[in-house]
């Protein structure tokens, strides 16, 4: 195996999370620092740090039903996170709009303006949930580095 | 910080408390309201619950040639509020407690709890109907028990109907016209200009 | 000739490079590891600073439009090799003697702060207001801690020159001739004139290493990671190396200050004996302050560094001075 391929499959080990709030709640963020803060949920395990420089992310957790007003925040915060990244959108607010579908100042489903990796729905998920959905995160990130697991 | 410590301490003594989840079984209670659940055989097709669904995760579509109806949740829109479950006047709504709801991308419209329900004849005059369901049948008729349930609940609403018209037909007191006149009026008389 | 190779080789392999590389990310990760079991949960593996510098190798690196291009890129470099070649100044107690017999107390003294300026310089480049902002932090706290860490060195090296007498010439600046001294009189850690100076530098630690609760110029909840928020891909993995190489360089210097002493002649048994000397010395001053502190505001930091740490080296010194 060459170094290229070794380096590629190690780095799915470490999965920098960066969170992005599209106008949630803020149900879905608190869900999401129990997984990093709550010792039995311990998301450190796998690797991850929730970091706070977009620059340093792999994997976009996104909460919220995208409003008109965070809208072209969110792209351009999207846009600065180096690829390869994985995009997965937390609670059924991003994914669908879920109680907020169709309102006067809903601009989502994220689906519309980002490509979306992995959903997890909830309304907020549980936080094994969002650990199940990391997981898949990582599986996907090695598929977008072309290696199959 | 002298606190801190102490508890800093305890905890490297009492070792870590962390739920080894993905990598193996957690703990799920049995109230946890996880995805949604319809049971066909109870649905009436009423619509309650898509008029009570907060998110609008519901969707009851009737088949093109009326033969029946699609009752549908969208799990990617269902808040889990359990507002169909408490306003499902035939219990057929349950929240289940499987929480297991990660997928990726091209799952996304695929996450449906879908049930098609069809139509059946109607016992007396072939028009089509949903039968009452049996366990709700016997409860509502409990009080009648001349009737059998299982018959009744095949019968259409008009048709249902008339074999009440029939069935009472015999019991039910007739007042004559003497009686009527001689009552006095208890309330105002109407107006007249 | 060969005395410049060997002291190549000393940069990159012992005790610098490799060595202090391997040893810098184990200390990280036990770092992390022994943070998590504090707080009740179970933490990374213990490769995993391994496994983030090879995921930051595959990423890609962006550069602002509005960033000073070579001063950006230039930055982590800078800050490497400083650190790179700190590293083969430090002693190994019983094993390696230094790279230098004279004066390589201050060459570690200038070297020390390469990293914070090295991070000050990418911060200000990347064009960002965080970067601004976390150069103007880390600059205050740089100031603040350095003047200690001067105290500090300056009452080592006028103990054992005062000592010594006639052979040197006041204060003994070599790092060499320090260790001698206390392998024969008995480790400065537990002489009482220097007990203040040994606190203070335990003090010194958590700032030069940007540490909870003196984290405020890389303070990821309100600066976004101040400095370094621009830098992704191969240039983070770079600072994140610097900060390794770092961690092996003040826990190691720190050794040979305060407790420098061998128990045996053999050299892997002396080895060892570093090694753990310098996990007890993290452990204690970074990981359990860490663990048991929240962040404080920038000027409590320079508060806190300009009084506490800076009274008690004054007090080691004046002690010095007296005896």
């Amino acid at each position: 195996m060459s170094l290229d391929k070794t380096l590629k499959k190690l780095s799915v080990r470490s999965p920098w999370l960066f969170r992005i709030n599209a106008g949630s709640c803020n149900g879905c963020d608190v869900e999401l620092a129990t997984t990093a803060c709550i010792p039995r949920y311990d998301v450190e395990r796998f690797g991850c740090r929730y970091c706070g420089s977009p620059r340093h992310a792999d994997v976009v957790l996104i909460t919220g039903p995208l409003t008109t007003r965070v809208r072209d925040r969110v792209l351009r915060v999207w846009h600065e996170i180096p690829e390869p990244k994985v995009t997965v959108a937390v609670g059924i607010c991003p994914i669908s709009g879920g109680v907020f579908r169709e309102g006067y100042s809903i601009e989502g489903p994220i689906a519309r303006y980002l490509p979306v990796d992995v959903n997890v729905p909830g309304c907020p998920p549980r936080p094994q949930a969002i650990l199940e959905g990391v997981v898949l995160a990582r599986s996907i990130w090695l598929k977008k580095l072309g290696l199959e697991e | 910080m002298a606190g801190f410590l102490k508890v800093l301490f305890r905890n490297v003594l009492e070792g870590p408390s962390t739920d080894p989840f993905p990598l193996g079984e957690t703990f799920t209670p049995d109230r946890l309201r996880g995805r949604a659940r319809i049971n066909p055989e109870l649905c009436m097709g009423c619509g309650i619950c898509r008029h009570a669904c907060t998110a609008g995760a519901i969707n009851i579509t009737p088949l093109s040639d009326g033969s029946g109806y699609t009752i549908a949740i969208w799990q990617n829109s269902c808040c889990l509020c359990a507002s169909c479950r408490h306003y499902c006047p035939t219990g057929a709504m349950s929240i289940s407690n499987d929480w297991h709801g990660a997928h990726p991308e091209k799952e996304k419209f695929s996450r449906l709890e879908q049930h098609t329900i069809k139509y059946e004849p109607c016992a007396a005059c072939g028009v089509l109907m949903r039968p009452v369901p049996a366990a709700l049948a016997r409860r509502l008729y409990s009080a009648t028990p001349e009737l059998d349930p299982e018959q009744i609940r095949h019968l259409c609403p008009q048709c249902r109907r008339q074999e009440d018209a029939k069935r009472n037909a015999g019991t039910i007191q007739v007042t004559t016209t003497e009686t009527l006149a001689a009552r006095e009026l208890t309330s105002a008389a109407p107006t007249t200009y | 000739m060969t005395d410049t190779l060997f002291a190549i080789l000393h940069m990159a392999i012992f005790p610098g490079g490799i060595f202090a590389l391997t040893l810098g990310f184990f200390y990280k990760s036990l770092d992390r590891r022994v943070e998590a079991r504090l707080q009740r949960r179970v933490g990374p593996p213990l490769i995993q600073p391994w496994l983030d510098a090879a995921k930051l190798l595959t990423k890609e690196t962006m550069i602002p439009r509005t960033a000073c291009r070579s001063v950006f890129l230039l930055a982590p470099v800078f800050g490497f090799t400083g650190m790179a070649v700190c590293a083969a100044f430090i002693p190994v107690p019983g094993v390696y003697a230094g790279l230098s017999n004279m004066g390589d107390l201050l060459v570690i003294f200038y070297l020390l702060p390469m990293p914070a300026i090295a991070l000050m310089l990418g911060g200000s480049a990347s064009s960002s207001p965080f970067g601004a902002l976390g150069f103007s932090r880390e600059m205050l706290l740089m100031l603040a801690y350095e003047t200690p860490l001067l105290m500090i060195l300056l009452s080592v090296a006028m103990l054992v020159g005062k000592s010594l007498g006639a052979e040197s010439s006041g204060a003994e600046f070599s790092l060499l001739k320090i260790i001698a001294w206390q392998q024969e009189n008995g480790s400065l850690g537990f002489n009482p004139a220097m007990i203040p100076a040994l606190l203070a530098y335990l003090l010194f630690l958590p700032g030069t290493m940007g540490v909870a609760p003196f984290d405020v110029a890389e303070a990821e909840t309100e600066l976004l990671e101040g400095p370094l928020l621009e830098y992704g891909g191969p240039l983070l993995a770079l600072f994140s190396v610097t900060s390794a190489f770092k961690t092996f360089v003040v826990t190691g210097l720190g050794v040979a200050l305060f407790f420098p002493g061998t128990i045996s002649s053999w050299w892997p048994i002396n080895l060892v004996c570093f090694v753990l000397k310098c996990l007890g010395l993290m452990l204690f001053s970074l990981t359990l302050v860490k663990s048991a502190t929240g962040r404080f505001r920038i000027d409590q930091a320079f508060r806190f560094y300009v009084t506490v740490p800076t009274a008690l080296a004054l007090c080691s010194l004046i002690l010095v001075w007296v005896m």
